[in-house]
């Protein structure tokens, strides 16, 4: 082939980075609105990988940005609903940290 | 090396190394940025995959839309700015899970003999298909709907989280 076009591997493996990015995030932060960022990079890497498989797998290439797109609609759900959250929370009990949110701890 | 590839390897670490900063750095305000920067890479990669209107809906829905709200989030939360986002409980073991899921991951990526050449070319009606899939009954009208069902209410919800006591 001419031109060496770039291998799907390679993206799903740029999404696996990103996503494990992600989980080390979720699973090391102490602050609610970090946390929510974490997720939302984890979203993003789940959609690139829909993306890249509608691209390489998939002839009609529609199926994967229709979930791709999906995707988009609960990311931004889920960072409206969890920064309300974290408002709330901040607002009545004057801090983001997760280690300082202990109502609901038996 | 051709130049897609290089292309790719840029913004792919465009991507990766904003992710990494949007985690590792020390304020909040600055892991907000970082995030966008890190969305803009992976919308030039949407570019490098031929999906120019996902790239465009990643800018408008992602950066437009989720980053600014993060924004705005932190800047409405007085005090939270100058709140770190490390000093956290066990960063070691943490990361220890991170690597072991990229391993993971990477082992399956490298093991299954994928598809090497895109299996069509980008149609010049691409738009359009992906339009007329969303709103056929015998293809994802079901979903879209049910989407647009939790936004409402998402945004219903959000409004009494938000409005207050």
């Amino acid at each position: 082939m001419a031109v060496l076009g770039v291998p799907l591997s390679w993206y799903l493996i740029l999404a696996a980075a990103i996503f494990c990015v992600g989980v080390y995030g979720v699973l090391s932060s102490r602050n609610l609105i970090s946390i929510i960022m974490s997720i939302e990079l984890m979203l993003n890497a789940v959609a690139l990988n829909f993306v890249a498989f509608a691209r390489f797998v998939e002839p009609g290439q529609v199926t994967g940005k229709i979930l791709a797109i999906m995707i988009y609609v609960i990311a931004a759900a889920e960072s409206a609903l969890g920064l309300a959250l974290v408002i709330s929370i901040w607002r009545t009990e004057n801090t983001v940290s997760v280690e300082e949110i202990s109502e609901l701890k038996g | 090396m051709s130049v897609p590839r290089v292309l790719f390897l840029l913004f792919a670490s465009l991507a990766l190394t904003a992710a990494t900063r949007v985690v590792t750095s020390r304020r909040v305000f600055h892991a907000a940025l970082w995030l966008i920067i890190s969305f803009f890479g992976v919308a030039a990669i949407y570019l490098l995959l031929a999906a120019p209107f996902m790239a465009g809906v990643q800018l408008f829905l992602y950066i437009g839309g989720v980053a600014v709200l993060t924004v705005i989030a932190i800047m409405v939360t007085k005090g939270v700015m100058r709140l770190g986002t490390r000093v956290s409980n066990e960063p070691g073991t943490s990361l220890l899970m991170a690597v072991v899921l990229f391993g993971v991951m990477v082992w399956m990526i490298v093991s299954i003999p994928w598809q090497q050449l895109p299996l069509a070319p980008p149609g010049e009606t691409d738009l359009a298909a992906l339009g007329e899939a969303m709103v056929d009954p015998a293809g994802y009208l079901l979903p879209f709907e049910v989407v647009s069902l939790m936004l409402l209410v998402v945004m219903l919800g959000s409004l009494y989280l938000g409005k207050g006591r």
